[in-house]
């Protein structure tokens, strides 16, 4: 779906992301502030509910999107020799995959421990 | 006074050079615009080439770049400007001569987004109304000039400027979009898709910070995409 985001739709997703990694991102500094996590395995066991996995997921999977958006619009505007363009692209939507994948991996296994 | 202009004539120069101009102090009055420094310099010198005509701010001939930023030199008041002032033409459009560019892009980018009424409607017997709130709505609009100074100073438009509509054109698309009388908002929308025409537009501002007549095509471009959310849902 991401990759055929063209005009439009690259914009919407683009800032609803945003707005949800800044709730995301409130509601996480406020834990911390108001109920810091005392120990790692405090730490660990708050991140493996339920409820802060899914919407960490969430966080993660817009962050990547936000920045395939913005990513994608630096290499539009600059870079307009079509192979090197597709080269590039490929590059960051592998980049940020990798990154997707490794941080899935990280908040599974924190659910498994 | 001092200037320093930019001169070029792509079939006698190898490139481009800046060449410094004095005017006596005595031939400046009070209240003179740039332009009218530009006439008396161009009275030594009659190779200095400039595009000017109304000489108020109407017609748009004279954008160029001044000590650093677009503007109408009709409209510059000769007191505001820091010397040595430097004047070049706008940028990133194909210089014909010293001051004066070919346009043609921009005019085909305004062209693109039909500026003009669409009405699917029979023709009425009588005019087209409006009511006196219907009418408010085109203003900040349509007083646009088609001076170029916004599109020119826009990033996005000197990397795209044959695919990005650039700011002139899109506050135009919207002046369309927003007038009650016209009936092909639909199509118009989808004309702006994709990810060069509107969507080049990441709100640098450059813009709305020089247009002369004091226009937002920003704003207007964000009523566009507002414009889109609601035909989405």
């Amino acid at each position: 779906m991401i990759w055929r985001a063209s005009g439009f739709r690259a914009w919407l997703l683009q800032r609803l992301s945003a707005v949800y990694m800044a709730l995301f991102i409130g509601m996480f500094v406020l834990h911390l502030v108001l109920d810091a996590p005392s120990s790692y395995q405090e730490w660990r066991t708050w991140m493996a509910l339920p409820f802060i996995t899914v919407t960490a997921s969430i966080f993660f999977a817009a962050l990547l999107i936000h920045a395939w958006v913005g990513l994608r619009d630096v290499i539009i505007d600059y870079v307009h020799p079509l192979g090197m363009r597709f080269v590039l692209l490929a590059l960051v939507a592998a980049g940020l995959l990798a990154m997707g994948l490794w941080v899935l991996r990280i908040l599974m296994m924190g659910g498994a421990a | 006074m001092r200037f320093s202009i930019y001169r070029y004539n792509p079939e006698t120069d190898a490139a481009p050079s800046m060449q410094d101009f004095d005017l006596p102090d005595a031939d400046v009055a009070p209240g003179m615009m740039l332009l009218d420094a530009l006439r008396l310099i161009k009275v030594s010198d009659e190779t200095l080439s400039f595009r000017h005509s109304c000489g108020e701010g109407v017609c748009g001939s004279d954008a160029m770049n001044i000590n650093g930023r677009n503007g109408l030199a009709c409209i510059t008041p000769l007191a505001s400007l820091k010397q040595p002032i430097e004047i070049r033409p706008v940028p990133g459009m194909p210089v014909i001569r010293d001051l004066v560019v070919d346009m043609s892009q921009f005019y085909h980018q305004y062209r693109a987004i039909q500026p003009y009424l669409i009405v699917h409607d029979p023709e009425p017997e009588v005019e087209y109304l409006q009511t006196p709130e219907q009418r408010d709505e085109l203003d900040g609009l349509y007083e646009c000039i088609l001076c170029g100074c916004c599109s020119t100073a826009c990033p996005s438009f000197w990397w795209n400027p044959d695919k990005f509509r650039g700011p002139a054109a899109l506050l135009q698309a919207y002046r369309f979009l927003a007038d009650s009388r016209d009936q092909a908002t639909a199509e118009r929308l989808e004309a702006l898709e994709g990810p060069y025409r509107l969507f080049r537009c990441h709100t640098v501002m450059n813009c709305v910070d020089v247009c002369p007549k004091g226009l937002n095509p920003t704003k207007a471009i964000g009523k566009i995409k507002k414009l889109m959310l609601k035909h989405l849902i």
